[in-house]
């Protein structure tokens, strides 16, 4: 039997006292999505180095023998694994599977997932962040972009919902 | 210790690197606890379905930025050494309207799908694949939104400065806004879907 899920409430507030530590003790917020570009830039780099270095944003990451792995939100995002990985097995839920609404088809929805998953890994980029780095961390620093992001996001998601309902619901 | 402790010198580079795990792993074990793995619910926020993910978003902005401003106010740390975000404004609306498509479609934001993918969610670490290679394009075909990318650069704009208020006024005015959004959602949520699943 799973366990019951935290109050959204006291789980708003785990996590922004998440991001108070953050500022208290290096100065700066948290983020997942920088971690994650780091880690296909690092790929990238090995599998065609050329590609790489002529690209005009990603050879900047290697510039003067640099590793882009060796960063401050690589090392968080290491901590959010082990985290959500101790929660998983203490609430036991922990098991392969795809989770999907009832009118579709797991490899139907793994096909959104993969769509998805490319649609927001562009779209952190422009935005030099996201859901965690540039809209909470920017939201409570009262940045104006960072607030016109996160509405933006959910105008995004309310347009296009209706349409893919079969996923869902 | 007046904060932040490793730009005043109180802890060294490899103890900050020590609490970014630290914090990392407190931050992911809230994100499973809230059922953030679970790419059903937060799809389910795009039909106002189960409303948590704007709930939680909202609770834990106001907590953070009332805690900051509460804690410079009592000396315990120095807001002039954070890193503040830059706005860029129209990059930061283009990229949330893709970004929120993406996030209805594929379930998950980057943070999320990290969680679930390590608790065994196949669609998470699908999403991931596909967010690798989403942040690949954008790199590598970088001059063709080069301009794009650093239109409009509004440097550190934040809303006390854009409605020309005090910080305090303005922390005020967001802390509400969550309040009653979350609220309203809420009574959304009910009135169409009824509680969560």
């Amino acid at each position: 039997m799973k366990k019951k899920l935290w109050d959204p409430v006291f789980g708003g507030i785990v996590i922004g006292i998440s991001i108070i530590l953050t500022f208290y003790v290096a100065g700066r917020g948290l983020g997942a999505s920088g971690a994650l570009t780091a880690f296909a830039a690092t790929i990238q780099n090995i599998v065609s180095p050329s590609v790489t270095q002529s690209s005009q944003y990603f050879s900047k990451y290697f510039a003067n023998g640099a590793n882009p792995l060796d960063d401050y939100l690589v090392y968080l995002v290491i901590g959010v694994m082990i985290g959500s990985f101790i929660a998983g097995m203490v609430s036991k839920d922990m098991k392969l599977e795809v989770l999907k609404g009832p009118n579709i088809s797991s490899k139907g929805r793994l096909w959104y997932a993969l769509a998805g998953g490319i649609l927001v890994g562009y779209a952190a980029r422009m935005a030099r962040g996201c859901t965690s780095g540039q809209a909470l961390v920017g939201g409570a620093e009262l940045s104006v972009g960072a607030w016109a992001f996160m509405f933006s996001i959910f105008a995004g998601g309310f347009a296009v919902a209706y349409f893919i309902r079969r996923q869902w619901i | 210790m007046i904060g932040p402790l490793v730009k005043n010198g109180i802890i060294s580079d490899g103890v900050n690197t020590l609490f970014a795990v630290l914090i990392g792993m407190l931050f992911g074990y809230a994100l499973q606890r809230s059922g953030f793995t679970n790419s059903k619910k937060i799809a389910g926020a795009f039909y106002m379905k189960d409303v948590d993910v704007p709930v939680v978003m909202f609770t834990a902005i106001i907590t953070a930025s009332i805690g900051l401003w509460g804690l410079s106010l009592l000396g315990l740390i120095d807001l002039g050494k954070f890193y503040f975000l830059p706005s860029y404004l129209l990059p930061m609306v283009v990229g949330g309207l893709i970004f929120g498509v993406g996030m209805a479609m594929g379930g998950f934001c980057p943070g999320t799908s990290i969680a679930a993918m390590v608790t065994g969610k196949i669609d998470a670490m699908v999403f991931v694949g596909g967010f690798l290679l989403g942040s690949l394009l954008f790199g590598d075909l970088y001059p063709l939104w080069d301009k794009f990318y650093n239109s409009g650069a509004n440097g550190v704009w934040r809303i006390d400065q854009l409605l020309n208020v005090n910080v305090g006024l303005a922390i005020l005015l967001v802390t509400l806004l969550a309040v009653f959004g979350s609220l309203g959602m809420r009574k959304l949520q009910y009135k169409f879907w009824g509680k969560n699943d």
